[in-house]
């Protein structure tokens, strides 16, 4: 058993959990994004960011990925982490301008508008690929995956095509935090056909 | 492990998602007292590791063997619970997850008490369907017998090769054995590879005289029966009439398609206008032709455009064959506009060196061959253009040939005649089938080049090798829900097999009427419109069976109050567009309680049954679009039955509306709202059904036909669509040639039956006819002769009192 404190709470959490695991168990909201229960967590939204403490030294991590440890000091609301929040949120809303999903939650946490330049105003992708490990963890296929490097990379089929290996499941659907997928999945699962057979005569 | 149910429900608070929607300790005070509930507990994540923790806890405490999650999807959540339980033995099929917050929590604006009440008819379904599991034992594959490649294609030498490779020993059948002979005739099914003979050369010879190889020469196939690890091949034996059978394990199939010259339509004569393969048995055997050669790639033309990549490689190594021997030839390539030329820079530049003349000609004017003519526009001035010519190349055509289509038959891997063979039907989850494929090579899958045959041929290899392996360690399982028959109820009507689509029922052994079938589970995709045809219920679903759908949706329609229904969705179309509903907090009737199947296809016509003799007052079943179906025709199979059950209302006076079809696409949750507001709506001008005694009856008369009448259920399932049918009688379009046969009148006689063996049932004393009749809504006459026929099987008796008969139970 290992103890530590959440915002100056004493706390209890097994080896092997991560700090984020802990603070749902005691009910304690952190946001996150690219983080979801049923598949691996990546740490790429950076929305998790909670600072750790020792004396005048600090640092921020990123809970989804951070495993606990005997005596650390987790605090998840400081002006620090709020601050790099507001940051995350003014990045996410400049990249994925049309997404409803991130609008909504930046205007919870006092966001709403963003200081960098929106590159596509009709973005809803963040690139977080929660959808491609739901589609290679859950489904157990990789019909999607990123395509492309640094700041081209993009989620997609091979070669932009609909693509045989999709079992049109909707797994990604479901699992895309931003809405992103409901509007790419037509372009991976290809667009359902409705062949009606002609009458005999 | 087949001990009593102990059920561990375990509900969700999902941070702020579901906890506030839902009163959650109301909840638990309900589930808790339902029988074989061993521990309920509310949890902040039971999906995260400390929640996880708690349920081990409960497991190993409380000895825990069935759990149900009430929480989010299961589509997503389900697969982390199995992994993570799984060392714990919780298989799969144990573990049931139900999605409060999309199903429940943020769909409707019910008080939380009320969404309390409707969270706990759901997990009571769930729990009443646990308590039916009989789990199965995790079913280990062995295969002891080699494995066999058939089929004669090229891919064969690649797929042995990889085999011996692996220190596998296998069969070889192929109709030719001197490797200049195979080669001499390849260029029949692969073009424009002349390259790469020698190396295909050293695969073939390196084969013939690997010590791990058995060689059948000049065999064909001519039967198979078993399942994977234990099938029984008959192949010919070269120069006798006798067949002879091998104990093969698995079964690697090597096609090759067929190229044939175009129709005379482009003007194909053979001497003058060829098509490729002419020309390539040409040049390589004869003279290198002189003059002016145009290729036209017209595969645009013909249909097949896919393949216009493939004919311009030809088409550009046997340019390059002309020009490099011969200087008095000229070549130049036409080809449409649309297709991008499919060289790599260094063979471009290969191009310019030689003087090999590229032609696109635009996309909207068919090229036309005139004598010494061919006649294009051009792409950029669309004007008219012609060039001269003193030979016009075609492109073949391309499909699976006549051979390979009748090996596929026997292989049972083909359902209908097409173009191509298809892998598989079924579009389901990897893991939901135990082969990955069904280790198909060669050009007859699809159209390919040499290269890629080759490497199909490997992959098989490797494949099958790997499968070897892991029978070899005792680690090849079949997966958990699949058909499995019980040999004693199976007749041998052969209903199943015909439906199935994904070739995993077979007949035991030999040919003939009344053998027993058998499933292969590792072929078996476990879409069940099979066990839910069968007459004599004599398949089941493993882990999924009708029992346990039977036993949730009678738990959940007796829980049900007023208008409230039950909903069955597809896990790939109505599941999904209710998760994605409830995602996006669509707001829609509460009255729906959707329970998830895996296909539509799987709901016997018993299970419709059963929900309105429990009480429902309506039943909805959600599909995908027709034609779209995961499991290719579980959803026409579902229309089928519902029919039939919507024919027994109309003769019992129930409205025929309480049991509808719907179709969903994932990605149109709105439409599922809209399809859910519509139904509830009709349903609530409806009403419930009016709880008599006389409707309870008519209702239970229903079920017991659907479920144990033969006569019915075979007429059912023999007019459910073929997988090699594009349209058949039991479709929407010949509906109605199909209720004007004789399949209304075995229906109202069957239900006669069924309802007057109630009556006798019921009470042992005598009856008469009047009284009969009063019972019975029906005509006389018909009656009359039911009564007759029950007498003549010696079911009822019949006594006469002053010249007037009586009739009362034999027993």
């Amino acid at each position: 058993m290992i103890t530590f404190n959440i915002n100056d709470t004493e706390v209890q959490a097994e080896p092997g959990w991560t700090v984020l695991e802990t603070a749902r168990q005691y009910e304690i909201e952190i946001p996150t994004l690219c983080y979801h229960e049923a598949v691996s967590s990546s740490g790429a939204c950076r929305l998790c960011m909670v600072e750790l403490k020792d004396g005048s030294w600090s640092k921020l991590v990123a809970s989804c990925i951070y495993p606990v440890a005997e005596g650390i000091n987790v605090y998840t609301e400081t002006e620090r982490v709020k601050n790099v929040r507001r940051w995350v949120f003014e990045m996410l809303l400049a990249q994925c301008p049309a997404s409803g999903e991130i609008k909504q939650l930046a205007a919870k946490h006092g966001v709403e508008s963003t200081r960098f330049s929106i590159k596509d105003p009709d973005e809803e992708c963040m690139v977080c690929g929660l959808c491609t490990r739901a589609c290679e963890e859950i489904v157990g296929l990789s019909a999607i995956s990123m395509v492309d490097r640094g700041v081209h990379k993009k989620i997609g089929a091979p070669f932009s095509r609909p693509t045989e290996v999709c079992v049109a499941c909707g797994c990604c659907v479901t699992i895309c935090p931003t809405g992103a997928m409901r509007s790419r999945i037509d372009a991976v699962r290809g667009i359902p056909k409705i062949t009606l057979t002609p009458l005999a005569v | 492990m087949n001990d009593k149910p102990k059920i561990g429900v375990f509900i969700c608070k999902c941070g702020q998602k579901i906890d506030p929607f839902i009163d959650l300790s109301a909840m638990k005070v309900t589930v808790s007292k339902t029988d074989d509930v061993t521990c309920c507990e509310v949890l902040p994540y039971p999906c995260l590791e400390p929640g996880m923790t708690e349920i081990i806890k409960s497991i190993k405490e409380k000895e825990v063997n069935r759990l149900v999650v009430a929480g989010c999807e299961s589509r997503l959540m389900l697969k982390k619970f199995e992994k993570r339980l799984e060392s714990e033995g919780l298989k799969k099929g144990q573990i049931d997850v139900v999605n409060l917050r999309g199903h429940v929590a943020a769909v409707s604006d019910l008080s939380p008490k009320e969404k309390a009440e409707k969270g706990a008819r759901l997990v009571n379904a769930s729990i009443a369907e646990m308590r039916a599991l009989h789990p199965s034992i995790q079913q280990n594959v062995h295969i002891e017998h080699p494995p066999m490649i058939l089929g004669g294609g090229v891919a064969s030498f690649t797929a042995a090769q990889e085999l011996a490779r692996k220190g596998i020993e296998c069969y070889l059948s192929i109709p030719e054995t001197d490797p200049d002979i195979i080669l001499q005739q390849l260029y029949q099914k692969y073009l424009g590879e002349r390259s790469n003979y020698p190396r295909l050369k050293k695969i073939i010879e390196d084969v013939l005289k690997n010590d791990r190889v058995t060689i059948l020469p000049e065999t064909e196939i001519v039967s198979l029966s078993g399942i994977t690890g234990d099938y029984s091949a008959a192949l010919t034996v070269p120069g006798e009439l006798n067949r002879k059978r091998y104990q093969v394990g698995t079964i690697i199939a090597c096609l090759d398609g067929e190229l044939t010259a175009p129709g005379p339509e482009f003007g194909y004569d053979g001497k003058t206008v060829l098509c490729q393969t002419d020309l390539e048995n040409i040049i390589y055997n004869a003279v290198i032709p002189s003059g002016q050669t145009v290729f036209w790639i017209n595969d645009y033309e013909t249909g097949q455009e896919e393949y216009a990549r493939l004919s311009t490689r030809s088409a550009w190594t046997m340019s390059r064959h002309i020009l490099e021997n011969s200087k008095k030839s000229q070549v130049i390539i036409l080809y449409n506009q649309k297709m991008s030329l499919p060289l790599t820079a260094s063979e471009r530049s290969l191009s310019r060196k030689l003087g090999i003349i590229w032609v696109p000609y635009d996309k909207a004017v068919q090229p036309v061959i005139q004598l010494g003519f061919v006649s294009f526009g051009g792409v950029n001035d669309h004007l008219e253009h012609e060039i001269p010519w003193d030979r016009i190349v075609l492109s073949p055509i391309r499909k699976i040939g006549g051979n390979s289509m009748q090996t596929a038959k026997i292989l049972g891997i083909i359902h209908e005649e097409s173009e191509f063979l298809g892998v598989h039907h079924a579009k389901v989850r990897p893991e939901m089938v135990g082969r990955e494929e069904s280790y198909l090579a060669g050009s007859a899958r699809y159209s390919c080049d040499l290269n890629e045959a080759l490497n199909q041929g490997k992959q098989a290899g490797k494949k099958n090798a790997e499968m070897y392996q892991k029978s070899a360690e005792n680690t090849l399982f079949a997966p958990r829900v699949v058909c499995i028959v019980d040999t004693t109820k199976c007749v041998g009507c052969g209903q199943c097999q015909e439906i199935c689509d994904c070739g995993g029922i077979g007949i035991a052994e030999g040919l003939g009427g009344g053998i027993p079938r058998v499933v292969d589970p590792m072929v078996c995709t476990g879409g069940g419109t099979c066990a839910a045809a069968c007459p004599y219920q004599a398949l089941t679903l493993q882990n999924n069976t009708n029992d346990q759908r039977e036993a949730r949706v009678g738990e959940l329609a007796k829980q049900l109050k007023n208008n409230e229904f039950v909903a069955f969705a597809c896990s790939w179309a109505g599941l999904p567009a209710a998760d994605n509903a409830g995602n996006r907090g669509l707001n829609y009737n509460p009255d729906i309680h959707i329970i998830g199947i895996p296909c539509v296809g799987q709901i016997d016509p018993s299970v419709m049954a059963r929900a309105f003799v429990d009480g429902a007052p309506g039943l909805l079943l959600v599909g995908c679009d027709p034609e779209n179906c995961h499991h290719s025709f579980g959803v026409d199979h579902a229309w089928s039955r519902v029919n039939i059950l919507k024919k027994l209302f109309t003769l019992c006076g129930f409205d025929r509306r309480r049991i509808t079809m719907a179709h969903a696409d994932l990605n149109h949750p709105e439409d599922f709202v809209k399809t859910v507001e519509s139904f509830s709506k009709m349903l609530k001008a409806l009403g419930p059904i009016e709880k008599t005694p006389d409707n309870q009856k008519k209702l239970e008369s229903i079920y017991k036909l659907v479920k144990t009448n033969s006569r019915v259920r075979l007429l059912l399932s023999s007019g459910l669509r073929r997988p090699w049918e594009a349209t058949y009688r039991g479709d929407q379009r010949y509906a109605l040639e199909y209720d004007r046969s004789d399949f209304m009148d075995a229906l109202k006689e069957e239900l006669l039956k069924v309802r007057l063996e109630g009556i006798f049932r019921e009470e042992s004393r005598p009856f008469d006819l009047d009284e009969i009749i009063s019972k019975v809504v029906d005509d006389q006459n018909r009656i009359i002769n039911q009564l007759s026929e029950l007498v003549a099987e010696g079911a009822i008796e019949r006594t006469y009192k002053q010249g007037k008969p009586f009739y009362l139970s034999a027993n």
